[in-house]
């Protein structure tokens, strides 16, 4: 019974993702230079039929530090409020990585989705905001940096390459010149 | 900021409104300027219809060695290596900062000297120093010094041969088709991925440009990066035919006596030229990388940097070739590309065409269209002006041929529009760099209010209405060389075969007509800032 259900869930899996909207937008910083509070990180997009604004506050968590995102869905053709409930997810930014946690199920709140958040360590996160509307699931993806993780990534990526290519052409080269001295050698003692 | 100085500032077109949110613009130039530029288009157009052009072998050109005091500086500057080796290390120095910055430093793009210097300072200032100083940007370029310093492991002087293979490039690769896709590609980037706003991108970019250049340089000989491969040095490359300085000989008749050709081959102690270029036969800047080997090679010290006119190398020294139309025309085409995306409309455009193909997100399928099509788009109108002439003139000559030898008219347009466009950015945001400089990682900083803003973009100095008169003044200097050279070569090309008239030419004036417009008009719309 439960191959039977995996294999179902296998073949639907495809269908799902087929018809999920993968978001991921681009963060910008603003002030409110009205209130106190302190910036925030927004990002704007669009997903099938809704426009999307999500927020984050504050602009740049800490560990151990209570944050909160809100977001806004509404129909791109008439303005109208998503009223659902979002489904919010979390997963660490690393390579390979697809094990997501639950945040929590958020219902409407004045036309908002807010959601809680506290992290115990510095990272890149991508936080998942999932809804079903008219039948078909959205998906919106988004960065989160808790923190300062050290990106020691792209660095030792482009340190390595650099000295894979130095070494290598360093080891070939020395090898060739060592068979050019060793040819020239056996040609001095033939002549 | 209170409501009644915000719809002030949106009244004033500072600030406009942008899927509900208010979104700063600088304003577009003038009306006035619009007609005054409109009107010498027509003046110059009927001015090249009714006269003939007198081609002109020698134009004048003017040796900056012999001008007093300075002439000698310039020529210690360019004969010394170590003077070009520090001023490339202030370069390195900066370009290392930019890397720790982006990856280091806070995302906030206006905050953050990655950001702020590479997309604020250098890129827009890079094609205004182009204006001024040629291809010099290559000579101190920090990706190339760093690959140059890894690979040879020498600060200056001759390297050891044996630290890289030394192959040629292939012969299918010897073109710069490498070099437009890169340009395209790097387009994308900045304008559809969002590098220009992201510190962490910028970083990375700068990285890959610094593995890119070692790669090259350990498998090919001489600096096959600058020549055939790198996006910036070719757009340089060819917009200084523009410039009003170029590297030459002194006296024609030393280098034509010349057998043993030092600025070629190098000496035992200065490098050969990078792009395989002979001092003697050079009429074309744009593979120049203005690196000084050979006016520090060359025996007889017979070369220096001179003054000419800014017209002569694009109206008939340089020599066509096909890819180099193509990039010539895809400069030009993906210049306009950059200022339509940073028109107010344009976002609106994305969200309407998005919902069409059903795009989300970061809206890169949409953008790539786009991309595609306004790539596209310009040399497709220009092709179809080409086959125009052609018919008119009832030419026996190829289509690829007359394409290629017309295409020289895409780099005045591209690079007037260009520079026009890339001054207000420069102006307006390069304000808060020194700030920046204090705090290069923007530790503690917060994000610039909107106040803050207005004050960075709107307070700049000069005056804004000399930035236009230099806008509206750049325009009419694109077109009037674009006029130029369509008469020039235009007549070089169809006077043998058939009885030329400028009216044949029509087509290709209607295209630089029509280019002008478009970018008159686009400097004439409000432009949403960077950051």
């Amino acid at each position: 019974m439960k191959k039977i259900f995996i294999i179902i869930v296998i073949a639907l899996l495809p269908v799902e993702l087929l018809l999920a909207h993968h978001v991921l937008g681009r963060p910008a910083y603003s002030l409110n230079e009205d209130s106190n509070t302190p910036p925030s990180m927004q990002v704007e997009t669009q997903i099938g039929n809704y426009f999307i604004n999500y927020m984050v506050y504050p602009a740049f968590p800490k560990p151990n530090e209570p944050g909160r995102i809100n977001l806004y869905a509404s129909r791109l053709d008439n303005d109208a409020p998503f009223t659902g409930e979002v489904t919010f997810t979390v997963r660490d930014d690393s390579w390979f990585n697809q094990d997501e946690e639950p945040l929590g199920k958020q219902p409407v709140d004045d036309n908002v989705f807010r959601q809680g958040f506290v992290f115990a360590k510095d990272g890149n996160y991508v936080i998942t905001a999932s809804f079903k509307a008219e039948g078909e699931p959205y998906i919106i993806e988004f960065p989160l940096r808790i923190g300062n993780p050290a990106p020691i990534g792209p660095l030792g990526i482009a340190f390595g390459l650099i000295a894979l290519i130095l070494v290598t052409v360093s080891v070939i080269q020395r090898k060739r010149l060592g068979r050019l001295k060793v040819r020239q050698a056996q040609q001095d003692i033939n002549v | 900021m209170t409501d009644d100085e915000l719809f002030a500032l949106v009244n004033d077109g500072s600030i406009c409104i942008i899927n509900g949110e208010r979104t700063m613009v600088h304003p577009g130039l003038p009306y006035v300027w619009g007609g005054v530029v409109g009107f010498v288009m027509l003046l110059a157009s009927l001015w090249m219809l009714r006269t003939s052009v007198k081609n002109s072998k020698n134009s004048p050109r003017f040796n900056l060695i012999s001008l007093p005091v300075l002439g000698n500086l310039i020529r210690y500057i360019t004969t010394r290596a170590w003077v070009l080796t520090s001023i490339k290390s202030i370069s390195v120095i900066l370009f290392l900062m930019v890397i720790v910055a982006g990856l280091f430093g806070t995302p906030i793009a206006e905050r953050n000297l990655a950001t702020m210097l590479t997309w604020n300072v250098w890129w827009a200032g890079l094609i205004l120093a182009v204006f001024f100083l040629g291809t010099t940007w290559c000579s101190i370029c920090p990706w190339d010094a760093i690959a140059t310093w890894l690979v040879r492991r020498r600060l200056w002087l001759r390297a050891e041969p044996n630290n890289s293979f030394n192959l040629r490039v292939p012969k299918q690769l010897r073109t710069i088709w490498p070099a437009l896709l890169l340009f395209t590609g790097l387009t994308w980037l900045e304008l559809g991925a969002g590098v220009t706003t992201n510190p962490y991108a910028t970083a990375l970019l700068a990285l890959i440009m610094v593995v890119l250049a070692t790669l090259s340089l350990s498998l090919f000989e001489r600096k096959a990066f600058c020549q055939y491969f790198c996006p910036i040095g070719r757009t340089v490359g060819f917009y200084a035919q523009l410039a009003p300085v170029e590297l030459r000989p002194i006296d024609n008749d030393v280098c034509l006596n010349c057998t043993s050709l030092e600025c070629f081959h190098g000496t035992d102690l200065i490098e050969p030229c990078p792009t395989h270029l002979v001092m003697g036969t050079l009429k074309q800047s744009t593979y120049c990388t203005s690196c000084g080997n050979c006016s520090q090679s060359c025996p007889e010290q017979n070369v220096a940097w001179r003054l000419r006119s800014p017209s002569t190398e694009a109206i008939q020294e340089s020599r066509p070739h096909w890819d180099e139309a193509w990039f010539m025309l895809g400069l030009m085409a993906l210049t306009l590309f950059h200022g339509v995306t940073m028109m107010p409309f344009w976002s609106s455009w994305i969200s309407n065409f998005g919902q069409i193909i059903n795009d989300s997100g970061q809206m890169l399928w949409t953008f790539s269209i786009g991309l595609i099509i306004s790539l596209l788009m310009p040399i497709f109108l220009y092709a179809m002006m080409v086959w125009l002439t052609k018919y008119l003139t009832r030419t026996t000559l190829s289509f690829r041929r007359v394409f290629t030898q017309m295409a020289f008219v895409a780099i005045p347009l591209a690079f007037a529009y260009h520079l026009a466009h890339n001054l207000n950015h420069l102006l307006r945001e390069s304000i808060g760099t020194w700030a920046v400089l204090q705090n290069p990682l923007g530790n503690n900083m917060l994000p610039l209010s909107l106040s803050e803003q207005y004050f960075r973009h709107m307070q700049l100095q000069p005056h804004q209405d000399i930035l236009f008169a230099v806008q509206a003044g750049l325009m009419v200097f694109g077109f009037i060389i674009a006029i130029k050279v369509i008469h020039a070569r235009g007549q070089y090309l169809f006077n043998s075969s058939v009885k030329f008239s400028a009216w044949k030419l029509m087509p290709v004036l209607l295209f630089a007509v029509g280019m002008t417009s478009l970018h008159l008009f686009l400097l004439m719309q409000p432009m949403t800032m960077r950051m």
